[in-house]
């Protein structure tokens, strides 16, 4: 059997019972109206899958930005406590400093 | 036009003279255009529903969206793919309604009480019960692909598909209706 055959066989075209015609020209006397059936809609079937990217693409740069930002965040900090480490540092040296000039300047004296 | 039909010696007007004649609101022109289109429509929304009063009401609906668009139709081969497509879309609308939901899925058909070897009638019978099972937009590609002898392109253009959907479809359904036909005894070639 071939199968194409057959079904070119079986489905023909066919005609409507008689009278079809006139009682398409009855409702279109009678001011019937139809509406014309909406074609599908192809933005609906990308929707969810650009959604979808758009979502991962913004939520990805989002957390990038958010990382970078922390990273920078961090070495601010860290560059802020190393110069309080120096200035501390620095600090505790210039007092040492004085002490043995203070020191220094008692032994001369007792010398003299 | 439609004097030309019963005179000998008025040339017959051409399909686009009838369209021009029913988009200046002849409604004798209106109806040639209707008398000239029924068994298209009406056998695409027959075959999809398989129900004699649906396909009608369908095919009826039909004609008066045309009448409602016909400044629309460009030509008289424009008037047939707008036909085929607002048809198409229409059997498909109707069958996704709740009101008119009849789907069966592609691999749920009934089994029949006998396997034995049918007569032709029978076999169109049960092909077209077959076809009406198809799952909708495969029904509709297998309906304008054997009732319209359409090729893949054409039929990816009416029903606004990509071409590969489309020939998805027809080569699922042919899988599945002789699957079935050889359920029930049909032997089948290519």
């Amino acid at each position: 059997m071939d199968l194409e055959r057959e079904l070119r066989q079986a489905l023909t075209r066919k005609s409507p019972p008689r009278g079809f015609d006139e009682k398409v020209l009855g409702r279109i006397a009678s001011g019937e109206k139809v509406a014309l059936p909406k074609p599908p809609a192809r933005w609906t079937g990308y929707a969810l899958p650009v959604a979808a990217s758009l979502a991962i693409v913004a939520g990805g740069s989002f957390y990038f930005w958010q990382h970078e930002r922390q990273r920078q965040m961090d070495a601010e900090q860290t560059a802020r406590n190393v110069v309080l480490a120096l200035q501390i540092t620095s600090a505790k040296v210039s007092a040492v400093q004085m002490k043995v000039q203070e020191i220094s300047r008692y032994e001369r004296q007792a010398q003299y | 036009m439609l004097t030309a039909a019963t005179s000998p010696d008025v040339p017959v007007p051409s399909e686009d003279d009838v369209l021009a004649q029913a988009r200046a609101g002849v409604p004798e022109a209106f109806a040639a255009l209707v008398r000239e289109h029924q068994a298209m429509v009406f056998g695409l929304a027959y075959h999809f529903l398989q129900s004699w009063s649906q396909a009608e009401e369908l095919a009826q609906d039909v004609f008066l969206v045309l009448h409602q668009n016909l400044a629309r139709i460009e030509s008289a081969r424009h008037l047939v793919l707008w036909l085929r497509r607002v048809t198409s879309n229409r059997c498909i609308d109707w069958v996704r309604s709740p009101r008119n939901r009849r789907e069966v899925s592609m691999e749920v058909v009934h089994e029949p009480a006998a396997a034995a070897r049918l007569q032709d009638p029978m076999l169109d019978a049960l092909l077209r019960r077959l076809v009406a099972e198809l799952p909708p937009h495969p029904r509709i590609v297998v309906t304008l692909r054997f009732q319209e002898d359409l090729d893949l392109a054409e039929i990816a253009t009416i029903v606004d598909m990509p071409l590969n959907t489309v020939k998805s479809h027809l080569r699922r359904s042919l899988e599945v209706l002789r699957r079935k036909l050889a359920d029930r005894g049909h032997v089948h070639g290519s």
